[in-house]
């Protein structure tokens, strides 16, 4: 805050504004001052966007949380939330007991009643919650006393205990029990919201940023922070010069090298690049553009696929735009979800065989250096989101590759909506696609990648029966174990058909200043630890003694 | 008077409708859609994305969208942000005096220094500042305004540390300051966007100002001036009365780049307005937010050149209606 001399100067001129920085009373201080895009909302069931996600996760809580190993079969490795111990009845029952200390942040108690009422909002097809689908597996949550609650499933599969503690943020029944459920998601809560997190919240100034007060009665400790402000810059480069000019303290952000580099040039940051949940890859349209009925002229041979992927070095590629902000994944998954394995991997990158492939297959070199075959050209059209800038500069570098092999590939960026739109009516050859989730759980691969998927996030309309076999199986098995070898089985038979080119998982950085320690990250949800941070007592700054009146 | 602003008023009213349809038609016809948020999202089900769309009413017909959206605007209903989950009203309620401060301060950097400098070049023309003058202004209208912007952050916040980089106020200090040091907060959060906003605009400004000077000293009623032994301020000033009108026009024109041209101004400092609201909106496909950004900018605009035009009136009375 180098500017608060000049301004302390001008405003002493004046009336004597500013007051000598008071020291800290007791021993709790510390203010951080983070910074994100601004939210839509602050109600747990309706949060879209990554700072809904980010700031809710500060002000709500949930039953059980991941444990560091981020595992989500059977309850093992679970900590506390809300909930400070449960036992299971029986397979399909299991029954929470609640955390006496447990508290609103106006006061009152948390209720096995708030448990149930935040069950039934979550499944309100008024309210359309993100998580609706998938807690359809769960039959009751009913109260037994105010502080038990047993939560009761429709079957036993592996997953279920992960389902009913992450999919739920705990709602505070007396405030929105009389609201009618489709106008939840406008209701002033979702402004002014009341949880009963490691953070209480204290004011949103619109477009400016969000006060929140650590609360000392938190059931599982006292945050780290007396005060947090986020402050909204939804653009990056802006983001990191408040940063560097030590006008903020920490965040998560995908950043250029360049950007990256001007962050190293901050002595007072420490800087960890993490996986992010997400992973980006060139996906071949297996119909042909806008006529599912019929398969692609290129793209739905099996053996042309793979020629293209080997044709492909994503790793040169990532290097050369993104440094180690980016790494190649060995399938559609982030490398730390658990069952990432060394066995696993993706097509290797072959010019030499991926050369002789497309000879074998009929396509031979043109005068242009373009390979045609029956008088059709080897060319095809890619969709590249222009919001991405990795992608647009991934796209080049691929469209290079490809080029030396004998493969005409045209770049069509196209604004993010359109691209959606387009990807999502199967209008285009091959898309520069991303998939983002907030979950540790395998199961979205099935979701974008099994025959059941499409219509849905299976833009490609990738089908293997073999494939839907083997991950109806993983994810019914319950011994992790076995699931994980048939996770790989699956894995190995799309890395085999090659439907897309995995390209990169992105790298995101943690900004975190100096004086902050203990600084535990969880990577799907950066935020989920910071109650855990502490400041420095040695390095305190004059932010951290401030305190509001 | 009456009579002109009655006309004015009324043309305002048209000109609101029109950009409110003209927006509205092209927001919706343009491709991609409020729902694509969640396209990168596999855990948003098909079910939930229909069920959002039928919350938006985008599942009507757009003739019977267009419709509603016109009858509750014309009743003040601005409708509800897509993304925000509140009424586009209070969006804009928040963002539009941010707008107004950054324009108005923008403003009087433009004109204070566009029409000093203009004025002087014009006085003393074919002089060493009349040439450092003109290298100055042509430089600056030459240089983009967001790298000015972050030229001005390098300088003043980074490396001398004298001024906030971005924001609005001090978040941290503010709530513990008193009523004198919030104002004070918001001024020195307000200099660098300010500065950058209205140098580019003051280069643009002394150009037309140094013309119009340049026109009015050739003319007989200065050389007589000048010959009755009148001082030079005195010249002055009565060339300046003569020379300012193209530069009032000048201002009416200036509005609407103020208002929503600011958009990397805003993005830069972080400065929450008029263009960042409509910006994000757009990208996000907030058709609702986007249609009444673009509705409220086009009212202010009428109101900018309603005052530009009285101010012109008062100032040259050929304009004036006979009384």
């Amino acid at each position: 805050m180098k500017h608060g001399a000049l301004f302390c100067a001008a405003a002493a001129a004046v009336l004597g504004a500013c007051r000598e920085a008071p020291s800290c009373p007791g021993d709790w201080c510390g203010t951080a001052v983070l910074v994100s895009a601004e939210p839509g909302v602050l109600l747990p069931p309706v949060t879209q966007t990554d700072a809904d996600s980010w700031i809710t996760a500060m002000v709500f809580s949930r039953l059980a949380e991941l444990g560091s190993g981020l595992n989500t079969i059977g309850d093992s490795g679970f900590v506390p939330g809300l909930a400070e111990a449960w036992a299971w009845q029986d397979p399909t029952t299991v029954r929470f007991t609640l955390n006496p200390k447990a508290r609103w942040h106006d006061g009152r108690p948390v209720t096995a009643q708030d448990v149930a009422f935040t069950f039934d909002v979550y499944r309100d097809p008024k309210v359309n919650a993100g998580a609706r689908p998938l807690l359809e597996q769960i039959a009751s949550v009913t109260p037994a006393d105010s502080h038990t609650v047993v939560i009761r499933f429709r079957r036993t599969y592996p997953e279920s205990f992960f389902d009913a503690v992450f999919q739920m943020w705990i709602l505070p029944r007396h405030a929105l029990d009389s609201v009618p459920r489709d106008r939840l998601s406008s209701h002033p809560f979702g402004r002014n919201p009341i949880g009963s997190g490691p953070f209480r919240f204290v004011r949103w100034t619109t477009g400016q940023s969000i006060e929140l007060a650590g609360d000392s009665s938190y059931s599982l400790g006292r945050p780290g922070w007396r005060r947090v402000i986020w402050r909204f810059i939804p653009d990056v480069p802006a983001g990191v010069t408040q940063l560097v000019a030590g006008e903020a303290d920490a965040t998560s952000a995908l950043l250029t090298p360049e950007l990256l580099e001007r962050l190293r040039g901050a002595p007072q940051l420490n800087l960890t690049p993490y996986a992010l949940p997400a992973y980006s890859y060139i996906g071949f349209n297996l119909r042909a553009p806008g006529r599912p009925a019929s398969p692609h002229a290129l793209f739905s041979d099996r053996e042309l696929r793979r020629a293209v992927t080997m044709a492909v070095d994503a790793g040169a590629a990532v290097r050369a735009v993104l440094g180690d902000l980016g790494e190649v994944p060995s399938g559609p998954f982030a490398p730390w979800l658990w069952i990432a394995s060394d066995s696993v991997t993706p097509l290797p990158h072959d010019t030499a065989a991926a050369k002789r492939s497309l000879d074998d297959l009929g396509w031979r070199v043109d005068a242009d250096g373009v390979r045609s075959s029956n008088g059709r050209r080897l060319e095809f059209d890619l969709l590249v989101p222009a919001s991405s800038a990795p992608r647009r500069r991934i796209a080049v570098v691929v469209q290079d590759q490809l080029k030396r092999v004998g493969i005409s590939m045209q770049i069509t960026e196209l604004d993010f909506n359109a691209f959606i739109a387009r990807s999502q009516a199967g209008r285009f050859d091959a898309a520069f696609l991303s998939w983002v989730s907030d979950s540790p759980s395998p199961r979205s691969i099935r979701q974008t990648w099994s025959t059941a998927g499409i219509g849905g996030s299976n833009y490609l309309r990738y089908s293997s029966p073999e494939f839907d076999r083997l991950i109806d199986q993983a994810v019914a098995e319950a011994d992790r174990g076995r699931a994980a070898t048939l996770w790989h089985q699956a894995i190995a038979v799309i890395n085999a058909d090659a439907p897309a080119i995995w390209i990169y998982v992105p790298r995101p950085v943690l900004v975190a200043h100096r004086r902050f320690v203990n600084t535990a990250l969880r990577p799907d949800l950066w935020t989920a630890l910071l109650w855990q941070w502490r400041v420095n007592p040695e390095a305190l700054t004059e932010r951290d003694l401030v305190v509001v009146p | 008077m009456a009579g002109f602003l009655a006309r004015r008023l009324g043309a305002a009213a048209l000109v609101a409708f029109g950009v409110a349809t003209l927006t509205f038609l092209l927001i919706h016809l343009s491709p991609g859609s409020p729902l694509a948020g969640s396209g990168e999202n596999p855990y948003v089900s098909a079910e939930a994305i229909e069920q959002m769309r039928r919350n938006f009413a985008l599942d009507r017909p757009i003739h019977i969208q267009y419709v509603r959206y016109i009858a509750n605007l014309v009743r003040g209903d601005w409708g509800m942000s897509f993304t925000m989950h509140r009424p586009v009203i209070n969006a804009l309620r928040d963002a539009l005096p941010n707008t107004l401060l950054l324009a108005g301060a923008a403003l009087i950097v433009d004109f204070l220094f566009g029409i000093a400098l203009g004025t002087l070049q014009g006085m003393r023309p074919g002089t060493r500042l009349d040439r450092v003058g003109s290298a100055v202004t042509l430089t600056l209208y030459s240089v983009p305004t967001f790298w000015l912007g972050l030229m001005l952050v390098l300088v003043f916040g980074q490396e001398l540390g004298w001024l906030p980089v971005s924001g609005v106020v001090d978040p941290v200090l503010y709530p513990t300051r008193t009523v004198v040091g919030k104002l004070l907060d918001r001024g020195v959060h307000l200099i660098l966007p300010a500065l950058t906003l209205g140098l580019i605009g003051a280069a643009a400004t002394a150009r037309y100002q140094r013309a119009a000077m340049l026109e009015v000293v050739r003319q007989d009623f200065i050389r007589t001036a000048r010959a009755k032994g009148l001082a030079e301020g005195a010249v002055a000033r009565h060339a300046l009365r003569n020379a300012i009108l193209p530069t009032i026009t000048l201002l009416g024109l200036a509005l609407p780049t103020l208002l929503s041209g600011a958009v990397l101004v805003e993005t830069v400092f972080a400065w929450p307005g008029m263009g960042r609201l409509a910006f994000e909106a757009l990208q996000r496909r907030d058709y609702p937010v986007v249609t009444g950004a673009a509705t409220l900018v086009a009212l202010a605009v009428v109101a900018g050149n309603l005052v530009a035009d009285v101010l012109t009136r008062i100032a040259d009375p050929r304009t004036r209606e006979p009384t």
